[in-house]
């Protein structure tokens, strides 16, 4: 049997982009994973619900936490080093391709990611008025006039 | 109008942000995310944003509500300590509470070595509990107010006509709506509640209180009172001054008398009068298990080792307090502070509301504590009819 770190696995994003990984990078991804493991990833693992500009920087990242994964527990020189990495790899987004790699992330199950995006979120939103974080999350403002008003009137402050 | 011109801006500032991935045309929205990844997402940010969040939209507003962003918050270790400010508009007996949280704004800063003028404002502000439909704060005396990790319990009377009472209200902090929670077996008036190990002890306020009734247990893990048998009727009588809770024994003092109480193990002592000389009877609370109290423009706290109060050292950077009334509050093991001054130049009598968050450390054998002044910020305009009953932190 091959090992993980030759044995490659080729990953298809929905717009036909093609990728070859060694089974360790395409195993940071828990539903590839599990794909491997019941021995169906022969050819091509079609992943449909992600792009090849988004499946690239998933890649990327799956790669350096391979390469650079701390020794143990203990390794607190490589934890930060990789902490590092994440927050300068994140500065190179905008919002749209944040959300984006929110959701294939959750979809092909990697925490870490998962975890570094909403965080990257977070960080973004907490000094958002509300208008500014309505057109972020793309959501509706279902309150009705009289409400909004209400919220308007006691607090002021949110709104300035 | 105004919407397009922040759209607009913002989209600007990404494009400036991001020099290798361009955004995408102004026109294409960001994707939608399902709940359960807007919760993964909310449960990252600090907790004082969330009023901002919830005037969003009702469904964000019911997110910011669920139970279960509160429980992905403690799974991803991200509990804050929350201040909630309990105020009454005089003569308007209803109680208003408020919770202190963060206005949107990326031009301001916190830290106050680094505000040139300190008279400019470090965005913190109170935000008013008002949950659309939630029923309305039941009245509450501030001995009476106890918080268990994301509750606020409010216990006992007087509720309406001044009477004594056994009802329990919770302010469940997450919700932020208020429930009845199981009843005492005894009605109080003005009964001083205090927390060990998540059980709430409930001593006086009874009237003709004997030692079979005095005190009460409520554990809030199996929601159900007990009496407890006590001296304390003999010793402290029914009207409690001051009570407080250190090194798990409850100090209870009225009638003259102090009383220490270990309910872990049923003891009892007789507590001696240093310790309630000079404590301040209103600005007073135990903060990271040493009592503090605020009187005539300083802090003191108690030092059970010795038995001397002692001074709070170091604290510096604070505008002027008024010289008796600050309410002190446990805020994560730091103190909070919270007081109000008339505005000078105004003619039609307003207040504003400040707060100020102390870090505490000990020093030189435990035998010194020395506070630093973490920020002060004006926190809210009010009429000269309100006061600040009460200030008490709850576990988000």
């Amino acid at each position: 049997m091959a090992s993980s770190s030759t044995n490659k696995f080729v990953l298809k994003s929905n717009d036909d982009v093609s990728f070859e990984v060694t089974e360790a990078v395409a195993r940071e991804f828990q539903v590839i994973a599990h794909i491997i493991d019941d021995d169906c990833a022969k050819k091509a693992i079609p992943l449909s619900n992600v792009t090849g500009e988004i499946l690239s920087k998933m890649i990327e990242y799956g790669k350096k936490h391979i390469e650079e994964a701390p020794v143990d527990e203990e390794d607190e020189e490589g934890k930060k080093k990789l902490q590092i990495w994440d927050e300068e790899f994140m500065k190179q987004f905008n919002m749209e391709i944040v959300f984006q790699l929110i959701l294939a992330s959750n979809y092909l199950n990697n925490k870490g990611l998962l975890d570094l995006t909403c965080c990257t979120v977070a960080d973004h939103i907490k000094d958002m008025t509300p208008d500014e974080v309505r057109t972020l999350f793309n959501v509706k403002n279902d309150y009705t006039t009289e409400e909004e008003e209400e919220i308007r009137k006691e607090n002021s402050w949110a709104f300035e | 109008m105004s919407s397009t011109v922040k759209k607009k801006r913002k989209t600007k500032k990404n494009k400036e942000l991001s020099p290798i991935l361009l955004p995408s045309p102004e026109s294409t929205p960001n994707p939608s995310l399902p709940d359960d990844l807007l919760i993964s997402c909310f449960a990252r940010v600090s907790r004082l944003y969330y009023p901002t969040l919830s005037f969003v939209s009702k469904s964000f507003g019911s997110l910011i509500a669920s139970p279960e962003l509160y429980k992905t918050r403690s799974l991803l270790n991200r509990t804050e300590s929350c201040l909630y400010v309990y105020l009454r508009f005089h003569p308007d007996p209803t109680p208003y509470w408020y919770t202190l949280c963060r206005r949107p704004n990326p031009n301001i800063t916190n830290d106050i070595s680094i505000r040139k003028n300190k008279k400019k404002p470090c965005g913190y502000v109170l935000a008013a509990i008002q949950a659309p439909h939630s029923p309305p704060a039941p009245p509450a005396h501030w001995a009476g107010l106890v918080s268990v990790g994301s509750n606020i319990y409010n216990i006992g009377g007087p509720i309406v006509d001044k009477e004594a009472s056994s009802r329990v209200s919770i302010l469940d902090c997450r919700s932020q709506t208020w429930l009845e929670g199981p009843k005492m077996q005894v009605e109080r008036k003005y009964p001083a509640a205090n927390v060990i190990d998540g059980k709430i002890y409930v001593v006086g306020g009874c009237k003709d209180c004997d030692k079979s009734n005095w005190m009460e247990v409520f554990d809030t893990k199996t929601q159900v009172w007990e009496l407890v048998s006590s001296p304390g009727a003999k010793i402290c009588g029914d009207s409690i001054h001051k009570s407080a809770v250190i090194d798990e024994k409850v100090y209870v003092f009225g009638n003259c008398n102090g009383l220490a109480l270990k309910p872990k193990d049923g003891t009892w002592q007789r507590v001696g009068w240093e310790m309630e000389s000079g404590w301040a009877w209103y600005s007073y609370n135990v903060i990271g298990n040493v009592l503090y109290y605020y009187n005539d423009g300083g802090f003191k706290w108690y030092d059970t080792k010795v038995r001397v109060w002692r001074n709070l050292m170091g604290v510096k950077g604070l505008p002027r307090l008024p010289n008796y009334i600050a309410r002190l509050a446990d805020h994560g093991g730091k103190m909070a502070v919270l007081w109000d001054r008339k505005v000078p130049s105004s003619e039609d009598k307003k207040k504003t509301i400040w707060c100020a968050v102390i870090a505490l450390e000990r020093r030189n054998n435990d035998e010194e504590i020395w506070g630093k002044v973490e920020w002060y910020d004006a926190v809210l305009a009010v009429p000269e009819s309100c006061r600040i009953e009460y200030a008490i932190s709850a576990t988000l």
